[in-house]
């Protein structure tokens, strides 16, 4: 170790960083550019060091715990890389924070569609844990923006695929597989992201029957909120968005003001096929805090530990009976050891090996943290 | 072999289905040799399975005899993504018709040889519909259009086909049946259905499709636009998404196209123009008028002679029939066509449009052009007569100048149509060969025996790095 240790320290001089949150690691590593990254990641490869990839720590609590020996932090992958507004394309580094990005784009009226309440989140962090925003009703989820993507494999190839245009169907689809694959395929060294006009107007409406509401509105961007109260997001030209607002008939309120995750010592989702929502809601326990995506089939839940206890054995039973999952987003460290992140695994775990392998063949990349242990 | 008498395996393959649905003779294996572009291949034995336990029995049986297996639709792919290049088993799907509508969660579970339209008129009483809708949706099959990932007119504002599918059941190269995603969103793990999407049958062969069931739009309006100069039409496209507005389709025709169109349906397309666009904006009556108020604005600004809106639903489908019946009205300027499929970027549209013109020009070509503007998505077309000789070579040599002209303004070699064998060896214009290993990698993880649809999507010797480290135990599961 002490040899290794010397060879990175000589390798990466002047790229240590640190990476708040994160569980200690014997190194932990900010690339500077994707040949870095590339490189430190066939180090790793070639000596069996675990890595794990930091952008903001945002995402950090999904999955299996990966005990690093290095964390390979993406900061310095940042920065627009190419940002074409009139065909509705950007390039960015994977290290680059949503805020930055939207920051950017608002310039021109877009939006990559990326979680509304990012936080310190990265671009490649919000992919890499399929974060998809409240306005996935109308966009789809977040893979549904990946156009391209480089990523520095498990054993240190920079490997593209997929192209800057906004339709291609030449080779696989690489750029969706990164959506959700935590880090488990490699890290997302830069990605080329569908851009979205935003509407020239927006409104919130309270609606007390969300089931309604989905079949009144059309295209709204979300329907959010619980079994009581939710509220309709709509954006569009100003008289459409007024029309719309009527058409529901509750209280309106100008612009966007979206829901934050609820808060509580355990967060995760529940996601069921969209018209079983309200039976999802009806089944939480009253002690755990809930906002609901109507017509998505997603309801986002935290609670103290008790209740999660609740939450993880009887509604995720029911909701794998449904089809759908019941997962953990964030927790204590005692409840990982408790209750697996994910709930029973898939039936194709012989392929999602197979998959990950392709990428990682030395297995480095957050061992167990998929589903399965894979 | 071109023998009609009976194998080892035509015998395994009618004990697996039935002598009905197992064809060997000359005249079938020459049907389904090919798809509905110029290139020819080598079906050994034809099957048509009617169930999933079929297509399964079929893929194991073919592995015993050491037979490549080919996926079928419709066969009206045009990048030879269905042609066999190799003598194998061509597994026809078309009899795997089933649809079951699961209203509530506005999804279906589709079968793959079900016809894309079958599915909209299926579910139109319901006020719903399957969003893609390729130009050739009245023969395509769902199977088909998961395995190219079907676009079409209305793929600019609801996404090609992969944004349309929940879940995949399909048969792997060991012949077992699986199942991805879910009716629920984000089933854990790696999006493998996703990967599935646009594989063009050389990962797995799909026997069911959970689709997406978009509610039709509440208000539709259609603008037909004649320019003067193509340049004020592609302008009007980027100034319509400048300002905010995605349409649910904006179409362009080149004069030549728009001539042979008019020949043939007679629409009352404006033949002196120079490009012709039909735009449709659809969704609340109040954003239709106002989008397409905007639409024929920005029309007007930029110099557009032609505006005329569709006054019912007789007058857009007359204008849809013309967009969506072109390539029939080619057969009309000649015998024989090629069809390609590029995407630049939107904003290149122009110049790469003036390029395309030459490259005809330099070929003594006659091209026609039809395309989804919106995404850029062009499709050049070569209207020719194969039976004058060195023709059919002129008009591959000006396709292959098409798609590096495309890449060279920062396209892509398809956009709809697929790689198939058409485009293979033009895949390193894109791709480095790191980039192909890693898709052939990846290939490998579903295939490893290479059973499925061989010689297709990548060229030979793609998969070419192999850094020689140990495999961890137990991932080759």
């Amino acid at each position: 170790m002490t040899s290794l240790r010397s060879l990175v320290a000589r390798l990466f001089d002047g790229a240590e960083a640190d990476a708040p949150g994160a569980p200690d690691a014997d190194f932990v590593i900010a690339p500077r550019d994707r040949d870095e990254a590339a490189r430190l990641l066939d180090i790793a490869s070639e000596h069996g060091l675990v890595v794990l990839p930091w952008g903001g720590g945002e995402h950090q609590g999904m999955g299996g715990r990966v005990e690093p020996d290095i964390v390979l932090v993406t900061s310095s992958l940042d920065g627009v890389i190419d940002y074409q507004p009139e065909d509705l394309t950007v390039v960015v580094g994977g290290g680059t924070t949503v805020t930055d990005l939207e920051e950017t784009l608002a310039e021109h009226h877009l939006t990559a569609v990326l979680p509304e309440h990012p936080g310190d989140g990265t671009v490649g962090g919000a992919i890499a844990a399929a974060a998809s925003p409240w306005r996935r009703l109308r966009y789809g989820p977040v893979r549904d923006r990946m156009l391209q993507v480089t990523l520095a494999t498990g054993d240190g190839r920079l490997v593209t695929a997929g192209g800057r245009v906004v339709k291609n169907v030449t080779g696989y689809d690489i750029p969706r597989l990164g959506a959700g694959s935590l880090g488990s395929l490699g890290v997302i060294v830069d990605t080329c992201i569908k851009l979205w006009p935003r509407g020239e107007a927006s409104a919130t409406v309270v609606v007390d029957d969300p089931e309604r509401a989905l079949g009144v509105a059309h295209k709204p961007l979300a329907v959010a909120g619980d079994a009581r109260e939710a509220r309709v997001y709509l954006s569009g030209t100003a008289r459409e968005v007024e029309a719309q607002a009527a058409d529901l008939g509750g209280k309106a309120t100008s612009g966007l003001s979206w829901p934050h995750d609820p808060a509580g010592e355990v967060a995760g989702v529940v996601r069921v096929p969209p018209a079983l929502v309200g039976d999802a809601l009806d089944r939480l326990p009253a002690g755990a805090g809930v906002v609901a995506a109507f017509g998505v089939g997603e309801v986002r839940w935290a609670s103290d530990t008790d209740p999660a206890r609740t939450v993880l054995t009887e509604v995720r039973a029911w909701s794998e009976t449904v089809g759908g999952s019941t997962v953990i987003a964030r927790a204590p460290d005692g409840l990982y050891a408790e209750f697996d992140s994910w709930g029973s695994p898939p039936s194709t775990l012989d392929l999602q090996r197979r998959i990950k392998a392709a990428f990682d063949p030395a297995g480095v990349m957050v061992p167990g943290r998929l589903p399965g242990g894979v | 072999m071109a023998t009609t008498a009976s194998t080892p395996l035509h015998d395994d393959l009618v004990s697996a289905l039935d002598a009905s649905r197992v064809r060997f003779r000359a005249i079938d294996r020459a049907l389904y040799a090919k798809d509905a572009g110029v290139t020819p291949g080598d079906a050994e034995v034809v099957v048509f399975p009617e169930s999933a336990a079929e297509v399964a029995a079929v893929v194991k049986t073919a592995a015993r005899h050491g037979m490549p297996v080919v996926p079928r639709g419709a066969g009206t792919g045009l990048a030879g993504g269905a042609v066999p290049t190799e003598p194998a088993v061509v597994v026809v799907l078309t009899r795997m018709t089933g649809i079951v509508v699961d209203e509530a969660n506005r999804m279906a579970w589709v079968e793959p040889g079900v016809i894309n339209l079958d599915l909209s008129r299926h579910t139109r009483p319901l006020g719903l519909h399957f969003a893609p809708d390729p130009s050739s949706q009245a023969a395509c099959t769902i199977g088909g259009n998961v395995a190219n990932n079907s676009g079409g007119p209305h793929c600019l504002a609801e996404g090609t086909t992969v944004n349309h599918i929940h879940a995949l059941e399909f048969v792997d190269s060991r012949g077992e049946i699986r199942v991805v995603g879910s009716a629920a969103p984000d089933t854990p793990g790696l999006d493998v259905r996703g990967v599935l999407v646009g594989s063009e049958g050389t990962l797995g062969i799909v026997t069911r499709a959970l689709v997406k069931l978009t509610p039709d739009p509440p208000a539709v309006r259609t603008i037909l636009l004649g320019f003067p100069e193509v340049e004020g039409a592609a302008a009007t496209v980027s100034g319509v998404i400048a300002a905010g507005v995605v349409p649910a389709a904006l179409e362009m025709m080149d004069r030549p196209m728009t001539e042979a169109v008019e020949r043939f349906v007679h629409a009352g397309f404006p033949t002196e123009a120079a490009a012709v666009l039909l735009a449709e904006v659809t969704g609340h009556p109040a954003a239709v008028e106002a989008e397409a108020a905007l639409v024929e604005r920005i029309a007007g600004e930029q110099g557009a002679t032609t505006v005329r809106t569709a006054a019912d639903d007789a007058e857009r489908e007359l204008l849809w029939k013309g967009r969506k019946a072109a390539f029939g009205a080619v057969a009309q300027a000649a015998p024989d066509y090629y069809l390609h499929d590029t995407v630049v970027p939107r904003t290149r549209l122009v110049e790469v449009m003036t390029g395309l013109y030459a490259i005809a020009e330099r070929h003594d070509l006659l091209m026609l052009n039809v395309f989804h503007a919106g995404d850029g998505n062009l499709h050049p077309l070569m209207a020719f007569d194969a039976s004058e000789p060195g023709t059919l070579e002129r008009v591959q040599a000006a396709g292959a100048e098409i798609v590096r002209l495309s890449v060279e303004a920062g396209g892509v070699l398809s956009g709809e149509h697929g790689i198939g064998l058409e485009k293979r060896d033009l895949m390193p214009l894109m791709f480095s060969p790191m980039d192909l290993d890693g898709q052939a990698r990846l290939r490998e993880a579903f295939d490893p025996g290479g059973v499925f649809n061989p010689g297709k999507v990548l060229p030979s010797g793609s998969r070419c790095f192999d850094f020689g480290r140990p495999v961890p135990d137990g991932a080759w599961v």
